[in-house]
């Protein structure tokens, strides 16, 4: 271990780190001016108060103020509500707080001067990505007081807290990735605050709707398997869907349930196997690696002739 | 220190730069001049890396844009003409975090942070939001963000557009004092005069093409080249007029009155002596002659009259 750190490699990656993170001014820079306002302060305890008392009535009105009779199917509830109204949360304020990053820059016509600097674009997109999502990243981990009050009643254990976490980062990192691309492509901010939220719309409600049509389809041709594999596709894009899957496979779906709406999603889970590794492989690939593509579209956008010159280098050291 | 050769530019159909051949060498202080979308901001887009020319090539500091831009951006500051400011970071702050994005220590920065708000007289804003100053402010403060590290090469787009006479003196003494620094300064303006004060060598472009560069002495004595004679008289100004209509020096009659005649004139001052004698001897009742030096302003708008609008295949527009 003393080695590993001590090593070339260790060297490396420990200066690879500090370089995109701590050591990177651009992300000083954006946190500071993020995080120091008395909006952001505001934000959170507005946040923190709301989903407070959202537990505290829903807890109230199942045990009408005696706790022993809290069962922890209710908990299970109680997280599972929890999570959605986190989700729902992501899903709104992520496309808000990014689809202005590059866009804003522009209009503000600081991004001129930022490009005539070293910093590479790659390091400006990363950092903008990482500033978007550091705020609702906050928002999501200031809740964990909140949801460990779900183990004091049981039903609910921290991995699978931490599992339903991973996934809205994931969602979270995903849907900041599609709002700076629009912000980068489009040079007005509300264009791209306009697309950004199309987009989330498509990924949440789009493919719920196309799955659900094909489900209607399928149903009408039982011999064409064709038709429920596409919608399962669907399904299992949508991190409505995913979050429901997430929890269906650590048992959280119980006679508890009793809303048709949250019942037809697991049960549509359960219709697809939503829960198999296929379904995963599909959701990671595409919330990681399609974040990934369309933040080096991003870095492409940003200084056209880099990959210009990244190409003249490329054919001048093939050549010697 | 800044050179071009061929430089082209096009968008679409219109060739924002066409040829533009330009030499700046180190420690000059360079005008660039034009009227808006003659190519100026064009130019300097490409020199600071943020635009890629069409053909030709661009070196600052030896390096060239387009397969060394890293090395041109550590070479310069540049100001664009309109720039903008983050809110929430204090002047102090804004200048640290420049510093910083060039590889300048935390030690370095803050020496250079008191030395340059000092030089652009803004040492008791330091404290104070960016987003509150005023634009001259900004403007100067923008002056100082590009010597933060210290490059050797300024690039100013307009620095004192937009500003009150005030502030624009302000401007002008602080680019005096980056001569005296030693540095190599690119400085577009469409105030002539400012520039000619300012500058060690203008450049004039028009329609995206360099049409006259050279120090400010040589300008200011090829625009005394066609010089403006005024006549003062007692009568016959409109015979007076169309004789000198005939002399081939005279290459335009501006006004013919009664008493009053202007007119351009471009021989030597021995023809234009012999040109009165015989004026004289003619019997015109002529009272005085003056000569109207022409400014930096006429030849502006001299060549930039003359040179016409191209489009990309070379048609005029």
């Amino acid at each position: 271990m003393g080695a590993a750190r001590g090593g070339p490699l260790g060297r490396w990656m420990g200066h690879w780190i500090g370089h995109w993170t701590f050591r990177n001014p651009l992300l000083r820079k954006e946190l500071r001016q993020r995080m120091r306002s008395g909006r952001t302060v505001l934000g959170l305890s507005l946040y923190l108060v709301i989903i407070g008392a959202v537990a505290f009535i829903f807890m109230y009105l199942n045990v009408q103020g005696q706790t022993l009779l809290l069962q922890p199917t209710r908990t299970a509830e109680l997280f599972t509500f929890l999570s959605y109204l986190q989700l729902a949360l992501i899903s709104f304020v992520t496309p808000g707080v990014a689809a202005g990053v590059i866009s804003g820059e522009r209009e503000r016509q600081t991004l001129p001067v930022l490009l005539t600097t070293p910093l590479a674009p790659a390091s400006v997109i990363f950092t903008k990505w990482v500033t978007s999502i550091s705020f609702l990243s906050l928002l999501i981990i200031m809740t964990l007081p909140l949801y460990s009050i779900v183990f004091l009643f049981g039903g609910v254990a921290p991995s699978q807290v931490l599992a339903v976490f991973l996934l809205q980062f994931m969602t979270l990192g995903a849907i900041a990735g599609v709002s700076i691309f629009w912000s980068t492509y489009v040079q007005r901010t509300g264009w791209s605050t306009v697309l950004s939220y199309a987009t989330v719309a498509l990924l949440f409600i789009g493919a719920a709707v196309t799955g659900y049509l094909l489900d209607g389809v399928a149903a009408r041709n039982p011999d064409e398997g064709a038709w429920a594999w596409i919608g399962g596709i669907c399904y299992a894009i949508n991190p409505i869907y995913m979050q429901a899957a997430l929890e269906a496979s650590r048992g959280f779906f119980t006679p508890a349930f009793h809303n048709s709406l949250v019942e037809s999603i697991f049960q549509t889970v359960q219709t697809h196997n939503l829960t198999g590794p296929g379904s995963w492989t599909l959701f990671v690939s595409l919330y990681i690696g399609g974040s990934v593509i369309l933040l080096i579209l991003c870095t492409w956008r940003l200084r056209p002739g880099s990959i210009a010159t990244a190409r003249r280098r490329l054919l001048r050291w093939m050549a010697r | 220190m800044i050179r071009t050769e061929n430089l082209c530019k096009r968008y679409n159909r219109v060739e924002a730069v066409r040829d533009l051949n330009l030499d700046v060498r180190a420690g000059t202080v360079f005008g660039f001049v034009g009227e808006n979308g003659a190519g100026k901001t064009t130019t300097m887009s490409i020199l600071s890396t943020l635009a890629q020319p069409t053909s030709g090539r661009a070196y600052v500091g030896g390096a060239e844009v387009t397969t060394d831009p890293a090395q041109v951006r550590r070479q310069i500051g540049y100001m664009p003409d309109v720039f903008g400011v983050y809110d929430g970071l204090s002047v102090t702050e804004y200048l640290h975090f420049y510093g910083t994005v060039y590889g300048v220590s935390s030690p370095v920065i803050a020496r250079r942070t008191a030395e340059l708000l000092a030089m652009v007289r803004l040492g008791d804003k330091a404290d104070a939001y960016v987003s509150a100053l005023s634009r001259g402010m900004q403007q100067r403060l923008g002056v100082a963000r590009c010597l933060m590290h210290d490059p050797p090469v300024l690039i100013l787009d307009e620095p004192a557009s937009g500003l009150d006479p005030r502030s624009r003196i302000e401007m002008r003494e602080i680019i005096k004092g980056l001569r005296e620094r030693g540095k190599t300064v690119l400085i577009s303006s469409h105030i002539l005069p400012e520039l000619a004060d300012m500058c060690d060598e203008i450049g004039i472009i028009a329609h995206g093409q360099l049409v006259a560069c050279a120090a400010v002495e040589v300008v200011a004595a090829r625009v005394n080249g066609q010089r403006q004679l005024s006549f003062e008289l007692l009568a016959r100004g409109r015979e007076l007029g169309q004789v000198l209509r005939r002399d081939p020096g005279v290459s335009d009659v501006i006004t013919a009155e009664e008493t009053a005649v202007d007119v351009l004139y471009g021989a030597s001052e021995e023809d234009q002596v012999r040109l009165l004698r015989d004026l004289l001897g003619a019997g015109y009742p002529i009272k005085a002659v003056h000569e109207v030096g022409a400014s930096l302003e006429d030849l502006f708008l001299r060549l930039t009259e003359e040179t016409p609008a191209r489009q990309s295949d070379g048609r005029p527009a």
